[in-house]
Order: C-alpha cells, then structure tokens, then sequence
C-alpha cells in the first residue's frame, strides 16, 4: 500500500491549527465579554496560556479509571469530529478523512464527547457535576431535534448526505446554502447558540449555582485536556458551519473570517441575554427552531 | 443427526430431563442443560438450507418443517443467546427453589422458538408459538407471588395474539386450502381484498403483541421486570425477535401481493416509530433498572418494526442488523443488570451507586452495551442506526426520521442514568464488601459486548447472513464490503477508518495524560471533594439520582400523562360493571327462564318477516 504523506501531514496539523484558532477565539471571546462589561479584559493569549499551566501542573489525585479517561474519551470525539470534517474547499492537504464519513456519523460522534465527559464527571461522585449533566443532556434532546431537522433538509435538497458533496454545490456566493435554505440555516444557526453553551443556555456550567457543573472536580492535566478539547471542538462546529451553510472557504484568511463571524453570533447574543432554565431552554428549541426545521424539510420536500 | 428432529428432539428431550433429573442428581444438570443447548447450537450451525426437509400429515394439515437462510438468521440467535443465558444462570440461579421447573420452561422456551423459526406451516408455527408463549408466562411467574398479575397481564395479550394468529390460521386455510407456507405464498395474491386485508391485520396483531408493539405493549415492562435475569436476556433478546420473524412474513411474503401494501406499510412505520419514542420518554423516567432495560427494548423493537416496514433493502438491512444486534447488547444490558443483583440483591437506581470499582467487568459491559445502544460509533448500534437513517432518507420518509432520531437522541438520557446510578456516583459503606461476579457470568457477557464491537467494525460480516435471508423475502439487498457501508444515494461509511481514528487518538490522549506525572497519581474517595466549600461529613448523602431528569418531565409537560395502560383498566373495569349488569338476567329462577322462552317466542312471530322474511 502506498503511504498518502499529503494525508498524513494534513492529519496531524489539522488539529494544532485547530486548537490554536479554538483557543484564541476563546480569549477574544474573553475580551470582548470584558469590553462589553467595561472592563479590560485578559490578553488575547491569555487561554493559550491557562492551558499550558494547566498542563504543567502535577496531579496528585484522580478519582478513579472513568474519571481519568473522561477528558481523553472528549479529546479523542473532538479531535475525531474535526478530522471528518473537510477543512478547506478543494484542498487536499485538509480534506483529512472526509470521505469515510458522513453528517450522520458527525452527529453521533459529536455526541460521543459529552458521553465521554458526562460519565467522567459521574465517577468524580459531585453532586454538581451529576446535576449539570443530567441538564446538560436534556439541553441535548432539546437542540438537536432542530439541528437534524436542518441537516435532512439539506441532505434532501441535494441528495448526499456527504460534507464534500455539499461543499462542490455551493460553488458560487449566491449558491451558498444560506440563501438556497435560509429555514435550515435559520434552524441550524439556533441549535447552534445551543451546542456553543454560552448564554442564555449555558445553565449545563452555570458556574455560580453549580460550580460548572460537569468538570468540577477536574484540575491540573485533566482540565487542560478538557479545555485543549473544548478549543478543538469549537473550531470543528464553526468549521462544519460554514461547510454547511458558507460554502466553505478556499483558504485560511477566508475561513478565519467566515468562523469569527459565527462565532461572533453566540456570542454576542450571550452576552445580552440571561440564562434560561433547563425546561425553557428545551421549550425553546421545540418552538421556533423546529418550526423552521420543518418549514424547511416541506419547501425542499414538497 | 443433522436435522430438525434433531434440534426438536434433544432440546424438549432435555427440558424433560433437567426436570427430573433436579430430583435426582441436580448438579448433573447444570452440565447437561449447557451441553445439549450446545449441541442443537452446532446442530444449527451445519444445517443444510432446505426448506421441506421434513413433511408429514396431520388430519387434514400437511405439517413441513424446514430451513430457510431467514429462519437460520433467528436460529443462530436464539442458538447463541440460548447458549449464554444458560450458561449465566447456571452461576445467577444457585441456591433458588424450584430449578427443575425453571430449566425445563427455559429449554421449552428455547425449543419453541426453534420450531416457530424452523416450521414453513401455520399450524406448527401455533403449535410452536404456543409452546413458547406458555413456557416463557410459567417463568415470568417463577419468581413471587406479585409475579401473578404481571403474569395475568402478559397471558391475556399473549392469549389475544394467539388467538388473533389462529383466526388468521383458519382464514386462510379456508380461502387458500393449505397452511403450508409456500401454497400461502403463492395464492395469496387470488384471495379476495377484505380477506386479505383481515387475515394481515390479525396476523400483524398476533406477531405485535410478541414484539410490544404499541398499543399492545403493556405486559412488557412488567414482565421483563419480574422474570429472573437470565431468562430476561433471553426473553428480550431472542423471544421478542420472533415478533419480528412473523411481521417481516407477513409483510413482504404476503402483505406485498396486496393492493393495500403501500398503507399498512406507513401505518406500521409510523407505529413504530410512536413506539420508539414514546417508550423512550418512558424509559427516561423510570426507577428501576431493569423496567428502564424493558422499556429500552421496547424502543429499540419499534426502530426495527419501522426499519421493516419501510421496505427498502437498505431499511431492511437495517432492521435485520439491528436485530441481531439488539439481541446481543440488550442481552448484555439484562446481565450487568442481573449481576448487579446478583451481588446486591437490589436493581433500584435510587438505592445503587457507586459500583465501578467493585465490579469493574460488569461497568465495562455495561458501559459497551450503553454506547451500542445509543448508536455511538465505532460499536455495531452506529452501523444498524446509520443504516436505518439513510433508508428512511432515500425513501422520503423526511419526518419519521426525525420521531426515530428524537428517540435515539432522547436515549442518551435514560442510558447514562443506568450507567451512572448503577456504577458511577458516590461509593457507599453498605456496598463496600459487593465483590464482582464469577467468571462464568462474566464470560457470557463480555463475549456479547465484544461481538457488538466486532461487528460495529465489521458489519459485512453480519451483513452476508442477512443479504441471503433477504434474497429469501424476495428484496436484493444493497451492495456493502466488510467494512463499508453504502446508501441509496451512494455516500459511505467506513467503519474501519472511523474505529483507527478513535482508536489511535484514544491511545495517544490516554498514554499522554496516564505518563504526565504518573508517580503523583493517587486514588481519592468520591467522598474527598467540596461542595461549594463545604466538606461532606461521613454520612452525608451527596448523590444526585433521585428525579435525576425532572427538567426533562418539566419541559415535556403533560405530554406522557395519558396512558395506555389505563386505557386498558378503564376498558376493564367497564366491562365488567357491563357484564355485572347482565349476570342479573340469569337470577336462578326457573319462572324467570321461562318468561325469556316466552318472550323470545313473541319477539320471533313479531319480527319474523323482517329478520327472516318469512310469516310465520
């Protein structure tokens, strides 16, 4: 068998440049928080760098073999979700593993993280993180039903159900699938504000009631892996996005702009709003975003 | 001794023994049960295809008995499940009474399934149903006293499957003039439309009940509940799989020959899907471990009544993986379960926790059956999902994929409250001395987990079996390699890929964060943590399981108060204040009866012209 060095090249810098983009999203997320508040804010690098120090911190303790693999059962889903994923249009440097995968498969997969992280944090025997998991699937339940609903649209539309494909019928700026099904994406888009985590549906962490809930009990190596995991993840949603609905980009000054404009839209939206509880947020999702999901699937369907 | 009378005849030959063999030398027992299950194993392994090996008259029947690549596909389950529960209970059952009764209704049961997958008539196909129905009601029973109106419930469903089966039976002996499946088959087509259309509708009835299909589920949970562990297994594994044996008949042997196909098609579909989703929520809020367990199958029964009812070769691909794959992982789920009782004596989530550490084997069995349940890759439940996802998107089923899909994701709920109640969690005092189970328990287990696994990577070698039993429905099924899957529009998947990519990154991660300081490593108990700043007393009960989803209630609103079961006792009750109405007529008074003469006389002259048309 021939070796792919191309392939193999691409598969290990995928995820460096996806941790780095993630984690300086999340410090200019930072930022812009404090600019908003009034306040200053940390640098930029300022997670880059609570990342490291995390990492070079020594554990003394851990709570047991579920808890230890926990955050490298999340890392392994993230890392795995961004490699099925097509990173640039036409590039084959970065089309990584996209082709012995599918949307159905990144679905599941995305789930396969929280599963990992959620029994994790089970073992560490906090009450807290028991509660912000049993919150944090629920919300799952919620935001995934207009998020599938998106999905089969534009599976439906276009007949595939493979990223590539969807990315070769975007070829032009008005091809782009967020003028093609605007509903989808309208449906998409509010699944998405679910999935990122920031406010108002961000109760699964709720760090002041819950102590954040899930990872609590995490420190030291366990929690930088957790946060490497988190940076990568992030990159792989926004990046999946705009393969969706953006026409995905051509090079990497594109695809930085295309992911902080969606990025900025949970975001900002976050910041303004308060948090809802748990059976409102799941509420939510069933309202309105469904009814887009399935005005949606009738335009294309019928 | 390759043959049916094989299989047949050692199997009841043993259930008949075990039973009086418990009287005299028990300890043979265990050991002649376990081998004979292994011999008609092999015995089906080597079965030659031949679909009227055996024929023979019975008055006016012609009984034929033969083999067919569908009915191997169900015989090897129910071989290997068969194998594995008996091997499990021969450790989970030690020391209970009446193990003479317990082992021959088990082998019954195990027999009656073999004759229904191995008859290609109606009538040994009753026969056999019946067999296994009264064998698998004497063990639901088996356990208490308050095992009896469980017991109650199932039979009178049991009963009215049954009798919905042999209605069925003698609709088509009438109109066809045969009960073999092949003269069924083949004039079915020439039966008239209102005939065909009951004689589907009972048979689909009679097979539903089988295979809890809502409305006709509610002897389910509770009889899955009741029965000892192993038979439990075996109970949702195999016997619940004969449903699906029947349904899939009907549908594409004689349903198809039929105008009204394309309708009961939908309906069913959509039965099925209403089933998976609604005893999901069901199963999300239960507080037993087991009843969750009962009402998980029951979903998982509903994705594979859709996946058959849709039609298509890939759905039917699907159906049947499922199938097969639903038989190992839920049998694996009943036995972590019943190992948990086995130990503890309780399957209460609100009582269990905290189990990891002392029962590490079982977690990890559980733990695998969880992610092949919910449909995680790379395990076999990703496979049979994906499948059945992509066929309802090629054949325009847009919103029945999104009910199936609520459901599967609705799943992740109740599976980590299982995991999590049971093992995970705080560890408490009482459970301190709970050891983990012996080997012989162990292995039947894990095997089936790893048989998930190897199958998620794999699914062509499942898939082989199943496109032969396909070809037998009359549907060509999709083209698939060992590793790949394929849909309709011709997207794939690769498993392998998928399982080196998690498996390496895993690998990576896990070595990565065990040699960063691993000299520093030191197990704390789940006690040692803060709460909020607080440190937890000795006693102190910090685990959060009771309620573990009421956002979820409180978001779903009233959505599940309706209940069919209640349905069912208001029907009931109703009834019987109707027929204590009617038991007034007969008062015991022979003037009265004879008043009724009288007046049945009168009401004949009266009325005689309009009913018969006749003065009299």
């Amino acid at each position: 068998m021939e070796i792919n060095w191309i392939k193999i090249i691409g598969l290990i810098i995928t995820p460096i440049i996806a941790f780095f983009t993630g984690t300086l999203y999340g410090g200019s997320a930072r930022n812009i928080t404090a600019r908003i508040q009034n306040r200053y804010g940390p640098p930029i690098w300022q997670n880059l760098f609570d990342i490291m120090k995390l990492y070079s911190k020594s554990s003394t303790i851990h709570h047991g073999v579920m808890q230890h693999l926990g955050a490298v059962w999340a890392i392994t889903a993230s890392t795995t979700t961004l490699l099925f994923i097509p990173i640039l249009r036409d590039s084959e440097l970065f089309v990584n593993l996209s082709f012995d995968g599918d949307l159905i498969f990144l679905l599941y997969i995305m789930v396969f993280g929280s599963l990992g992280m959620a029994l994790g944090a089970g073992q560490t025997g906090n009450p807290n993180s028991a509660i912000g998991v049993s919150r944090g699937l629920t919300q799952l339940v919620g935001y995934k039903v207009p998020f599938i609903m998106a999905l089969v649209a534009l599976m439906i539309q276009f007949k595939t159900t493979n990223l590539n494909d969807l990315l070769a019928v975007q070829d032009s700026f008005l091809n782009w699938n967020i003028f093609q099904s605007p509903f989808a994406f309208l449906a998409a888009i509010l699944a998405f504000l679910g999935m990122m985590g920031y406010k108002p549906f961000d109760i699964v962490f709720a760090p002041a009631e819950i102590a954040s809930g899930p990872p609590s009990e995490f420190g030291g190596k366990y929690l930088g892996m957790m946060q490497t995991s988190r940076s990568i993840f992030t990159f792989a949603k926004l990046v999946l996005f705009t393969d969706l609905f953006l026409g995905g980009a051509e090079n990497f000054f594109i695809l930085i702009i295309k992911t902080y404009l969606l990025y900025m839209i949970p975001l900002l939206i976050g910041i303004v709003n308060p948090r809802f509880r748990t059976e409102q947020s799941v509420r939510f999702f069933w309202k309105w975003p469904t009814a887009f999901g399935i005005i949606a699937i009738l335009i294309v369907a019928y | 001794m390759i043959s049916i009378i094989g299989i047949l005849g050692i199997t009841f030959a043993t259930a008949v023994l075990s039973f009086l063999l418990h009287h005299l030398i028990p300890k043979l027992r265990n050991i002649i049960v376990i081998l004979a299950v292994a011999i008609t194993g092999y015995i089906v392994w080597q079965l030659p295809a031949n679909p009227t090996e055996i024929t023979f008259a019975l008055g006016d029947f012609n009984i034929v008995w033969g083999s067919t690549a569908y009915s191997q596909l169900f015989a090897l389950l129910i071989a290997v499940l068969g194998f594995f529960t008996l091997l499990y209970s021969s450790e989970f059952m030690k020391g209970r009474k009446r193990l003479g009764y317990f082992y021959m209704n088990f082998l019954f049961a195990i027999g009656g399934m073999y004759g229904i997958v191995y008859s290609q008539d109606l009538v040994s196909l009753f026969f056999f149903w019946e067999i296994m129905t009264w064998s698998s009601f004497m063990l639901v029973i088996y356990s208490s006293k308050k095992a009896q109106p469980i017991g109650l419930k199932y039979f009178v469903f049991s009963a009215i499957g049954a009798y919905s089966i042999l209605i069925a039976l003698l609709l088509l002996y009438v109109n066809v003039g045969s009960v073999e499946f092949s003269k069924i088959f083949t004039s079915f087509g020439n039966i008239s439309f209102a005939v065909q259309l009951s004689i589907v509708i009972l048979l689909l009835i009679g097979f539903g009940v089988k295979s809890a299909v809502m409305p006709l589920h509610v002897w389910a949970p509770g009889a899955y509940t009741i029965s000892p562990s192993p038979f439990t297994a075996l109970f949702s594994g195999a016997l619940s799989k004969m449903g699906v044996l029947g349904i899939g008949l009907v549908l594409f042997k004689l349903a198809a020959q039929s105008g009204f196909y394309i309708y009961v098609k939908e309906i069913l579909a959509w039965i099925g899907a209403i089933t998976a989703l609604l005893a999901t929520f069901y199963a999300i809020f239960q507080t037993d471990a087991k009843k969750l367990l009962a009402y998980s199958s029951i979903a998982q029964l509903g994705y594979i009544i859709t996946g058959l009812a849709i039609g298509t070769p890939l759905s039917i691909m699907a159906a049947l993986f499922l199938t097969i794959l639903h038989g190992a992982f839920k049998a694996a789920l009943f036995m972590a379960t019943g190992a948990v009782f086995y130990r503890t004596g309780s399957t209460d989530m609100n009582e269990l926790t905290g189990l990891i550490r002392k029962m590490p084997y079982t977690f990890l069995t559980a733990l695998m059956g969880i992610i092949a349940v919910s449909g995680v890759p790379p395990l076999g439940g990703f496979a049979g999902k994906w499948m059945l996802y992509q066929s309802l998107i090629n054949s325009e089923h847009y919103f029945l994929v999104i009910v199936i899909f609520a459901s599967s994701t609705a799943a992740f709920l109740y599976l980590y409250r299982f995991i999590f109640s049971l093992f995970l969690g705080q560890e408490e005092k009482e459970y301190d001395d709970v050891k983990e189970v012996p080997w012989i328990m162990r292995i039947p287990m894990l095997t089936l987990v790893i048989f998930t696994l190897v199958v998620g990577v794999m699914p062509g070698l499942l898939l082989e079996p199943i496109s032969s039993a396909m070809a037998y429905l009359g549907v060509q099924s999709l083209g698939f390699e060992t590793t790949v899957v394929v849909n309709g529009w011709g997207n794939q998947i690769d498993m392998f890929t998928i399982m080196n990519s998690i498996g390496v990154l895993f690998v990576i991660a896990a070595s990565f964060i065990t040699i960063k300081g691993f000299k520093n490593g030191r197990y704390v108990t789940t006690k040692d943590i803060h709460t909020s700043g607080e440190v937890p007393t000795e006693n102190e009960n910090l685990t959060y399981a009771v309620d573990f989803y009421k956002p979820f209630e409180r978001a779903l609103g009233g959505v599940l108060k309706p209940s069919i079961d209640r349905f069912y006792k208001t029907t009931a009750a109703t009834l019987e204040e109707l027929f204590d109405h009617l038991r007034y007529i007969y008062t015991g008074n022979g003037q009265t009866y004879a008043m009724y003469v009288v007046l049945f006389l009168v009401i004949l002259i009266v009325f005689s012209e309009m009913i018969f048309g006749v003065k009299l």
